[in-house]
């Protein structure tokens, strides 16, 4: 700890600095989409407007994972991921997640729409922190040659990427956590987790008529286009926007009366019944513990341990 | 904008979860047990609905219409919001599964704000009603950028900067969102004045059958 370091750059090189990051990220995000569109025009998945979870044909460690297990390890450490602190930890909760992407074998292309999905709001934090994180004793600040009124942190910038990895991490973990099963069996697990039965049962009603929902909206749309209706930055495009939705609105209230009177005369009585018997066995609780002891390692090297790492001190 | 994992405090985060929790329940308290497969139902609509874009110059906003959910579903929106973040985070990682508490807070008081807002102050007259509705819009969109900055300024003053940015990227959809609102809820009054009754609230006289042919109801001026 001492006074602020300052270190002078000349404006180019300052600009590079802060260009050069945003352009490969931004081109990285431009890069993947289309990567994306063009696997989804080769036929083999079509639509990814609303991914599909399901991909529970799979015989490994996380297919075979007793579900109640698998959700409460899991998610315990996703919330012990997300108390990291410092930035080497955060980096190893990513190479955690990346094995249990491996070890699931899940599909690269829905892990890669996972974290285009939380680029934009992370970029925010990693072009915005170092630059807006007010300067401490000891900390290292670039600064332009003659401009005092702009600073680039390197604390902000420490800060800004491990919040970046804690997120990755989190979200690469989702891929294993959540299309290793179907969704029926995934929720049946919650419920026997605790969870009351009626949450189960909503966020399946809603996934399922979500897509009903949206192949209505895309009819309608359709026809609006046909209709020669073209998105403007206009107060008409508002009104057209806005019948659409409440056409939208007035259809799926009529539905859900017609939805609920179907389900009834099918003997829906408060509760589905179960998906699956689930069976825990010891391998199963042993797998669990194990998870839970790398997050707990995880966080015990972040609190106590961070500071044997060069760069974890120089920028704290 | 969604919160996504590991940007809040982890007490901020558990806090966050054990009070959208407590609002829940109480949600689901309000609602008529019987129902809430309908509110499931309702959901999807409005997550539907938050996928489309408007433009907005260069650029495209999409709508979050916590206003409109809150003036719709009434005490029943906090429920609906939550359910839809939920399916939106399992399915496109638009906020993240820890930060889930936080995003419910975030969209679902707004949403309850705006429900009492509009079935306060909403009249008789179609105009009003509209003119409510957007007001309402408006102001859903205004709650939830500001909890969004005080969630993200609870990170320390690092995070001060990020915040105020936060905050000025909701304005242009505060005014979309608000302009939208009216055009919807003035559709809405047209079409069917009756959705703007909470649908599936305890206490509530049950709303005549949403397929039945329209029937005015005694406080509804259809033709205001």
């Amino acid at each position: 700890m001492g006074d602020i370091l300052q270190i002078a750059l000349p404006a180019w090189q300052f600009a590079a600095l802060l260009l050069a990051p945003l352009g490969l990220l931004a081109g990285a995000a431009a890069g993947l989409r289309r990567m994306l569109k063009q696997r989804s025009m080769n036929g083999d998945n079509p639509d990814w407007s609303v991914p599909p979870l399901a991909d529970a044909a799979g015989t490994t460690l996380f297919h075979r994972w007793d579900v109640r297990c698998k959700i409460a390890a899991l998610v315990v450490y996703s919330f012990l991921v997300a108390s990291l602190q410092h930035l080497t930890p955060a980096l190893a909760a990513v190479a955690v997640s990346v094995l249990a992407l491996v070890l699931a074998r899940s599909s690269l292309a829905r892990a890669l729409m996972r974290l285009l999905a939380i680029t934009g709001f992370l970029a925010m934090f990693l072009v915005v922190m170092p630059l807006s994180a007010p300067a401490h004793p000891g900390d290292t600040v670039l600064v332009v040659t003659g401009v005092d009124w702009l600073g680039f942190n390197l604390r902000g910038l420490y800060k800004a990427l491990a919040i970046a990895a804690k997120g990755i991490a989190i979200a690469l973990l989702m891929e294993p956590l959540l299309t290793t099963a179907p969704l029926p069996v995934t929720l049946h697990g919650l419920t026997r987790l605790g969870a009351p039965d009626m949450v189960g049962q909503m966020v399946l009603l809603s996934h399922r008529y979500l897509h009903v929902f949206r192949h209505e909206a895309e009819r309608m749309a359709a026809g609006m286009r046909v209709r020669g209706f073209r998105k403007r930055t206009d107060l008409e495009t508002l009104r057209a926007v806005a019948n659409f939705l409440g056409m939208l609105f007035v259809r799926s209230f009529e539905r859900t009366e017609r939805v609920f009177d179907a389900m009834r005369a099918r003997g829906y009585r408060g509760h589905f019944p179960a998906p699956a018997a689930t069976r825990m066995a010891a391998k199963d609780l042993v797998l669990a513990a194990v998870w839970l002891a790398v997050g707990i390692g995880l966080v015990i090297y972040d609190r106590i341990f961070w500071d044997r790492i060069f760069w974890d001190q120089i920028c704290w | 904008m969604h919160i996504s994992d590991g940007v809040l405090p982890i007490s901020i985060t558990v806090g966050a979860y054990a009070a959208s929790a407590a609002l829940a329940a109480w949600s689901v308290r309000r609602t008529r047990s019987e129902e809430l497969p309908k509110v499931a139902v309702v959901t999807a609509a409005f997550f539907v609905a938050s996928l489309i874009h408007v433009p907005f110059g260069p650029t495209s906003v999409h709508l979050l219409i916590p206003g409109l959910a809150g003036a719709l579903l009434g005490p029943s929106a906090f429920l609906a919001i939550g359910l839809g973040l939920l399916l939106q985070s399992i399915l496109f990682q638009f906020g993240g599964l820890t930060a889930l508490g936080a995003n419910a807070l975030m969209m679902g008081v707004p949403a309850l704000a705006c429900g009492v807002f509009f079935q306060k102050l909403k009249g008789r007259s179609r105009r009003r009603q509209s003119l409510v509705g957007g007001l309402a819009g408006a102001l859903g969109t205004a709650l939830a950028a500001l909890i969004l900055a005080l969630l993200l300024a609870s990170g320390g003053e690092d995070f001060f900067g990020v915040a105020k940015i936060a905050l000025a990227a909701h304005i242009p959809v505060i005014l979309i969102e608000g302009a939208v609102s009216a055009f919807t809820v003035a559709f809405l009054v047209r079409v069917k004045p009756e959705l703007l009754a909470p649908a599936f609230v305890q206490g509530h006289p049950r709303q005549p059958e949403l397929n039945a042919p329209p029937q005015e109801p005694p406080d509804s001026p259809a033709h205001g």
